[in-house]
């Protein structure tokens, strides 16, 4: 387990280090006298070591310090990634685990190609649409003075607000959920052990709940990268339909006004994010799954 | 896991039979763009066609927008700047991602190692970031090669690890042992990868690249007007849509069926990222 371990946090910090390279990179481009190869390379090179002391240059839009801007907008990104991670496991890990089984998944298969066929902006806009005309719910896509209040803070309204952004993300990762757990449900429903445990006289409860879940749960866990870099990309799309401004909604933006300091860390963020993901599920997955063996 | 191994899952006849319908979608989209001008009652961006943000009838059988435009022939005009863009875009994938990641697959170790680790960073990006990244660093009239880059690490890691795992198979060592090349054997390994999985590589490329697309495109970074591709058509449609649905609902209906089409041809798994 600790050689595993050890080998995916080389791993993550492999990651994080190319990451950083990139994001130096990028944020060299605002450095002042970096036309030509060599000037370029250098600017890479005091980027690095800047990023190296977490000084992360200044927002070329608002002056600010750039980890300061960040820190005002990240919450309210990791937020609706958190809650829309949520939103993801209640509607996908049923799903996952309902289509695991090949009758059922056959039947709604055409039914979820189609969904996952959209893209996030026209599932946002097509939830908007839907909880305007149904629900009768105010809806930000066209007001964004109406989005201003932050995500979940009081009142009935400002749920209301909150509720489409993360339902928008939520359904985005649930396509990711429930993908993750069919696959891993499916092999596990065709592992050779079962028919062995049944002759040791295991019920079939006892059999799922000590041997199959563990494993669905690895599964699922050994594809948290995944679903994280679904669950940001959503963000994304998101943050700009509903008009939320978030680190996401600030990329864009930041990319528009060519503010490269900003754009260079949140990028960073955000692979790091995905990375972190990825490491502490895969570390997860192997120790449920070796907790499962002894 | 692959789209092989999850394929599994499904019947074969079934799975034929969805690809069929795939390829078969994406024929009729390509010859709906060949005669777009044909087709589409009006040249593209022409207003004042028919009142404002008319509702589907009989003249108009898509409904006009807010600038009288029949939203018919936009539709038909912005499929066809999408497909076009996006063919351009998957082309940028596969010779990018594809060919470059089962090339590198097969150089010395410790620059294989090292190029897949660096695709393995900007595929840990989600790729519309990357998308919208190039864009921004070069011009919007490059939103194809943005798109097409922005899609490339995730199909050079695919195709590296599956070449990666051919040159340590055994029909690999079988051939190194009787004298062949490494430059021989990559050849011929490359020709029957791309024999057996160019469909699936460029159907599944072409999906990818359409949403990147359509997305950067939503966010204003994508196609300029009078060339509006159907995210921008989505975006102009948003300030109107929720009391004129046609508006954005035909032109987003027509990007969820070319999506399907290229997702089914490209067989990927319900929910599988192209």
């Amino acid at each position: 387990m600790l050689k595993f371990a050890a080998r995916q946090a080389g791993r993550f910090a492999l990651g994080l280090l190319g990451a950083m390279v990139l994001a130096a990179a990028i944020s060299a481009i605002a450095a002042p006298r970096a036309h030509g190869l060599a000037p370029f390379l250098e600017a890479i090179c005091l980027r690095f070591w800047a990023f190296a002391q977490l000084d992360f240059g200044r927002s070329a839009i608002s002056g600010l310090a750039a980890i300061d801007e960040l820190g005002l907008r990240m919450p309210a990104t990791l937020a609706l990634v958190l809650a829309g991670g949520g939103v993801a496991l209640i509607v996908g890990a049923p799903l996952g685990l309902l289509f695991g089984a090949g009758p059922i998944r056959r039947a709604a298969a055409p039914l979820i190609q189609i969904v996952t066929a959209a893209p996030v902006f026209c599932a946002g806009l097509a939830l908007a649409y839907g909880a305007a005309h149904l629900l009768h719910w105010p809806v930000s896509v066209n007001a964004p003075e109406m989005s201003a209040t932050p995500i979940f803070s009081r009142g009935a309204q400002s749920l209301e607000f909150a509720l489409l952004p993360v339902l928008t993300v939520g359904l985005a990762g649930a396509a990711a959920v429930q993908l993750a757990l069919r696959r891993v449900a499916a092999q596990s429903a065709r592992e050779a052990f079962r028919t062995g445990l049944k002759r040791m006289g295991l019920s079939a409860l006892e059999i799922e709940w000590v041997y199959a879940v563990p494993r669905v749960i690895a599964g699922l866990l050994a594809n948290a990268g995944e679903i994280m870099l679904t669950l940001l990309s959503a963000a994304v799309v998101t943050e700009w339909v509903f008009h939320r401004s978030g680190a996401a909604d600030l990329f864009v933006k930041s990319v528009a006004l060519e503010d490269w300091n900003m754009t260079a860390l949140i990028l960073f963020i955000f692979a790091g994010l995905a990375f972190l993901a990825d490491f502490l599920g895969r570390v997860g997955a192997h120790a449920l799954v070796n907790e499962d063996k002894k | 896991m692959s789209a092989t191994e999850s394929a599994s899952q499904t019947a074969p006849f079934l799975r034929a039979a969805l690809r069929l319908i795939g390829w078969s979608g994406l024929g009729l989209i390509a010859v709906a763009v060949a005669l777009s001008d044909f087709l589409a009652h009006f040249p593209a961006g022409v207003g004042g066609v028919g009142p404002m943000l008319a509702a589907p009838s009989a003249l108009h059988a898509f409904g006009t927008d807010l600038l009288g435009r029949d939203v018919l022939s936009e539709t038909l005009h912005g499929l066809s700047v999408t497909v076009v863009r996006a063919f351009l875009g998957a082309l940028v994938a596969i010779a990018v991602g594809g060919l470059f990641g089962a090339v590198a697959a097969r150089l010395p170790r410790v620059m294989g190692l090292t190029l897949r680790g660096a695709m393995g960073v900007l595929a840990a990006i989600p790729a519309l970031l990357l998308a919208i990244l190039a864009i921004g660093l070069s011009a919007r009239l490059y939103a194809p090669l943005a798109a097409g880059l922005a899609a490339a690490p995730l199909a050079f890691v695919r195709a590296h690890d599956r070449v990666d795992a051919l040159s340590r198979s055994t029909h690999a060592e079988y051939a190194r042992a009787t004298g062949i090349s490494a430059s021989t054997l990559l050849r011929r390994d490359l020709t029957y990868e791309f024999r057996d999985t160019l469909a699936t590589v460029a159907a599944r490329a072409l999906a990818a690249v359409t949403i990147i697309l359509s997305t950067v495109s939503f966010l204003g970074f994508g196609a300029t007007p009078p060339a509006r591709d159907l995210g921008l058509m989505i975006a102009a449609a948003r300030a109107n849509y929720l009391h004129a649905w046609w508006t954005a609902a035909f032109p987003a209906l027509a990007l969820v069926v070319l999506i399907l089409c290229a997702r089914l041809a490209a067989d990927l798994d319900e929910g599988e990222r192209p």
